[in-house]
């Protein structure tokens, strides 16, 4: 009886490491090392097979590769649908992860070859254009997703997004009544700062992290420390405000960047649907 | 003037907190400083923004003191009067100030906040970047809609309902496809430029290949190669690859192997038409006749290595109706007819030299140009001979002089011939002897003497005419047909090269003289074909691969065999002038350059 909970200590364990692997190493790289092999047969096939008058998707060993690529991205995109039912085993949602960031790198080797290097402003690039785009994309997911999150919370402390909002509203209620003895001119430019959305920007100004509408920095200019009292009491609420503000706005552009991956990903990737329906229609159709 | 002031506020449980004062002056001033008598904490509000003071008769005067303005009764005004009885309504920044008064009692101002709009019910969802970015899903369905429609569906339907009209060079936009452009994989070739926005010119209908029947629309006249099924047969097999390919496009109603786009591919660019190279012939013909065992030519890959002997046609016999294909290997003998030693005419030092040396047409030893004279349209490059322009000078048929002009024979044809000969000299006729003698001017020595004898000695003389060494003799063989004395006719071809072609204006005074290839200074005999063979060639012409050196000339088949037109070279100056083509620098070619 004593072997029973070393045994069953051993299961929970590989069940717990098998839990905890990274989708990149699911298996050990399985999906890494078939995505591998298929790059390795296509390029060599394409290095062998001679194809009169020059390589062309419009070759016998073109028509394979492009048949080959149109399946994978079918596949890879029906990822989108797999995602919303969880489930376990062979073809468990990590698996599937595995798999599609490993067969999608091979794709730029698939798809790659598959145009012969034939590249020209139509509908066919468009289609090779916007593939490697949605894989780009995807590898900046990766990228993100593995070296972001430790940024985001480095930048958070011990705050979540809800104190950092608490605190810009408790700074506003005291500039609000601090900036009540101020002239017309100082007023309007702490009403700007009141009225301004804490979230004001586009996602580029989210990206970049440059703000030149801001009207925190404006008010800081416009109400110096050196003047009245309340001028000063003001400056100082508006200095506190700024950098509370910064680090709002630190956290907006590491979360930007973990997520604009997926802003480009997904549109592009149902772009690509399209371009490559009319890619191959119209291949035939003017055959 | 007495105010009731009463202040509304509203706790965050919803409650409202009334709180009253009254105030006992003329005026009342309302801003934001805090020593106003309505204190207004807001920013919006000026320190000292309005002033309320008494206009008599019970009514009160809104003055603005400063530049803003403020809001009665719903208008923006500086300055308006209130009935307190009737009712008034004050608007400053966030605050609303209800003015009103029951009967004698003092003045009522009901100050209330304005209701503040509902802030955004979850503040942290603006931590999304979802929240600055359009929606995934509509960005999705735009692009896919704007490739769909643009891209896809107003191409094929523009095509299908497209006027299907007859290509006209003038106007292409006449039942053009709508934004097909953007479905050609490359630029057009040179030649068919014009056509670039023209893809309904070649792509006819929805889903079938280019057909031959439209390419052979414009290139009418286009021989094939040699006939179908001896050309699918001479082939050589196909990769398995490549096999599977054509099974499938030609159940999917693509022509096969042999149809005009197959070798003729389209979209790779602006290039010009240029020759195939030696492999696309030694594909089949390198080894075709495993294939098609009754071919009659050899097989050939490379000219300097594997080509076969030059079969020139000519007549091997007289009287043949049929030239011969023969090859130079079998040492073969010309029955042209005729008697013609090249190398007395073409010495420098024999007695034809110095005849024509002594003529004014000529002035020097024969040239072989004084025969042969140079014409790019005729068959073969040169013009026939003709005997009165390139023999006669020398080997005259003059006959006699009539009022100080030479008479000549007929040349061309024996009865003619016959018949000059009989006017040739009356004198020559046997006298007819009588004894008798006419009178006066009519006897044998005056004026009208006429000799009656019959001419005997014209008979002889055609005789002797066509005798070896006669006037026609030196340069003809005698025969007799019908029991009469005639003359073999002349059977020289056109030309002698048929399965290729040879231009002697690439072969100029520069590269060669004439007798470095055909051995006229040593041929005594018209019977000695005079054709160079494959090895004299092949002094200077070796294989495309062979390297190029002053004398050595790569040479691929194209140099000398048309696809189409075998016995001409494929003619690019039918299209105007075209810049060559650039070495193709792509990746694809490097490797294919490689792999070769």
């Amino acid at each position: 009886m004593a072997s029973i909970p070393e045994n069953r200590f051993d299961e929970d364990e590989k069940r717990r490491n098998a839990d905890h692997v990274s989708f990149l190493k699911h298996r050990g790289f399985r999906w890494l090392w078939i995505a591998l092999l298929l790059s390795l047969v296509s390029t060599i096939g394409y290095a062998l097979i001679d194809q009169e008058p020059r390589p062309n998707g419009g070759s016998w060993y073109g028509y394979t590769l492009g048949t080959i690529g149109l399946l994978m991205i079918v596949w890879l995109s029906l990822l989108g649908i797999r995602k919303r039912k969880i489930s376990e085993g062979a073809w468990s949602l990590k698996a599937w992860t595995s798999a599609h960031v490993y067969l999608g790198l091979a794709l730029i080797v698939v798809g790659t070859l598959h145009t012969g290097f034939q590249i020209g402003w139509n509908v066919h690039t468009l289609a090779y254009a916007l593939m490697l785009i949605v894989i780009l994309s995807g590898i900046w997911g990766v990228y993100a997703y593995a070296a972001l999150p430790k940024a985001l919370s480095a930048n958070r402390g011990d705050k979540t997004g809800g104190d950092m909002l608490d605190t810009i509203a408790d700074i506003d209620r005291k500039l609000d009544s601090a900036a009540q003895p101020l002239g017309r001119a100082a007023s309007d430019l702490v009403l700007a700062v009141l009225g301004q959305d804490v979230f004001y920007g586009g996602a580029f100004s989210r990206l970049t992290g440059s703000y030149p509408g801001c009207a925190t920095k404006r008010a800081l200019n416009g109400i110096p420390a050196s003047g009245s009292e309340a001028d000063a009491r003001v400056n100082e609420l508006l200095t506190n405000r700024t950098e509370q503000l910064s680090q709002i706005r630190r956290h907006l552009r590491i979360k930007a960047m973990l997520e604009i991956w997926l802003f480009i990903h997904i549109p592009a990737t149902i772009a690509l649907l399209a371009a490559l329906l009319a890619h191959v229609i119209s291949v035939f159709y003017y055959w | 003037m007495a105010f009731l002031i009463r202040t509304i506020d509203v706790a965050k449980s919803g409650r409202e907190i009334v709180r009253d004062r009254t105030v006992e002056q003329s005026a009342l001033t309302i801003g934001r400083a805090k020593d106003s008598d309505i204190h207004l904490p807001d920013l919006k509000v000026e320190l000292e923004h309005l002033q309320l003071s008494d206009a008599g008769s019970g009514m009160l005067e809104a003055r603005a003191l400063g530049e803003l303005p403020f809001d009665l009764d719903g208008q923006t005004v500086t300055q308006g009067t209130i009935d307190p009885n009737a009712g008034g309504e004050i608007a400053v920044g966030p605050a609303l100030l209800a003015i009103s008064r029951d009967g004698d009692g003092p003045v009522q101002i009901i100050i209330k906040p304005a209701p503040k709009e509902n802030a955004a019910n979850e503040p942290e969802a603006g931590f999304l970047l979802a929240s600055a970015m359009p929606s995934k899903r509509a960005m999705a369905w735009t692009f896919f809609g704007l490739i769909f429609v643009l891209l896809l569906s107003v191409p094929v339907i523009s095509h299908q309902f497209r006027d299907r009209v007859e290509n006209d060079p003038e106007d292409l936009n006449k039942g053009a496809v709508l934004m097909d452009a953007s479905w050609s994989t490359g630029d057009l070739s040179m030649a068919h430029h014009d056509l670039e926005d023209n893809c309904e010119a070649c792509h006819q209908t929805a889903f079938v290949s280019v057909q031959d029947e439209t390419c052979i629309t414009c290139h009418e006249g286009l021989d094939d190669h040699a006939k179908m099924d001896r050309q699918l047969t001479g082939m050589p097999p196909f990769s398995t690859g490549d096999a599977i390919q054509w099974d499938i496009g030609q159940a999917l109603g693509k022509e096969g192997p042999l149809g005009c786009v197959s070798c003729h591919t389209e979209h790779e660019g602006p290039v010009k038409l240029e020759a195939s190279d030696q492999k696309f012939c030694a594909d089949c013909h390198n080894d075709m006749d495993v294939r098609l065992t009754d071919v009659a030519f050899g097989n050939a890959a490379d000219f300097g290595e594997k080509h076969p002997q030059f079969r020139p046609k000519f007549y091997t016999e007289h009287f043949d109706k049929e030239a011969k294909r023969i090859s130079l290997d079998s040492e073969p003998v010309e029955k042209s007819g005729l008697v013609f030693p090249h190398d007395i005419h073409v010495s420098e030092a024999g007695g034809a030299a110095r005849m024509a040396m002594s003529l004014s047409q000529y002035g020097a030893p024969l040239e072989c140009s004084d025969c042969h004279e140079k014409d790019e349209n005729a068959p073969g490059g040169f013009k026939p001979v003709v005997m009165e322009d390139s023999c006669e000078a020398c080997h005259s048929l003059v006959s006699g002089s009539v009022g100080g002009a030479f008479r000549s024979l007929r040349h061309g044809d024996v009865v003619d011939l016959m018949e000059d000969l009989a006017r040739v000299n009356l004198g020559s006729r046997r006298t007819v002897v009588t004894g008798r003698d006419r009178p006066g001017q009519y006897s044998s020595s005056g004026r009208y003497y006429a000799n009656f004898g019959r001419p005997m000695r014209a008979y002889i003389a055609i005789n002797r005419a066509l005798e070896k060494g006669g006037t026609c003799g030196d340069c003809h063989l005698r025969t007799t047909s019908d029991g009469r004395p005639d003359l073999i006719p002349v059977n020289i071809p056109d030309k002698y090269i048929h399965g290729g072609f040879f231009p002697h204006a690439a072969h100029g005074d520069d590269v060669a003289e004439c007798t470095d290839c055909h051995a006229a200074d040593t041929s005594g005999e018209a019977t000695d074909l005079l054709i160079p063979d494959l090895d004299s060639c092949r002094d200077c012409h070796l294989g495309e691969t062979a390297i190029e050196t002053e004398e050595i000339v790569p040479s691929s088949c194209a140099m000398c065999h048309g696809y189409h037109t075998p016995a001409m070279p494929w003619r690019p100056e039918d299209h105007p002038d075209l810049p060559g083509n650039d070495g193709n620098d792509n990746v694809a070619a490097i490797l294919s350059s490689l792999r070769r």
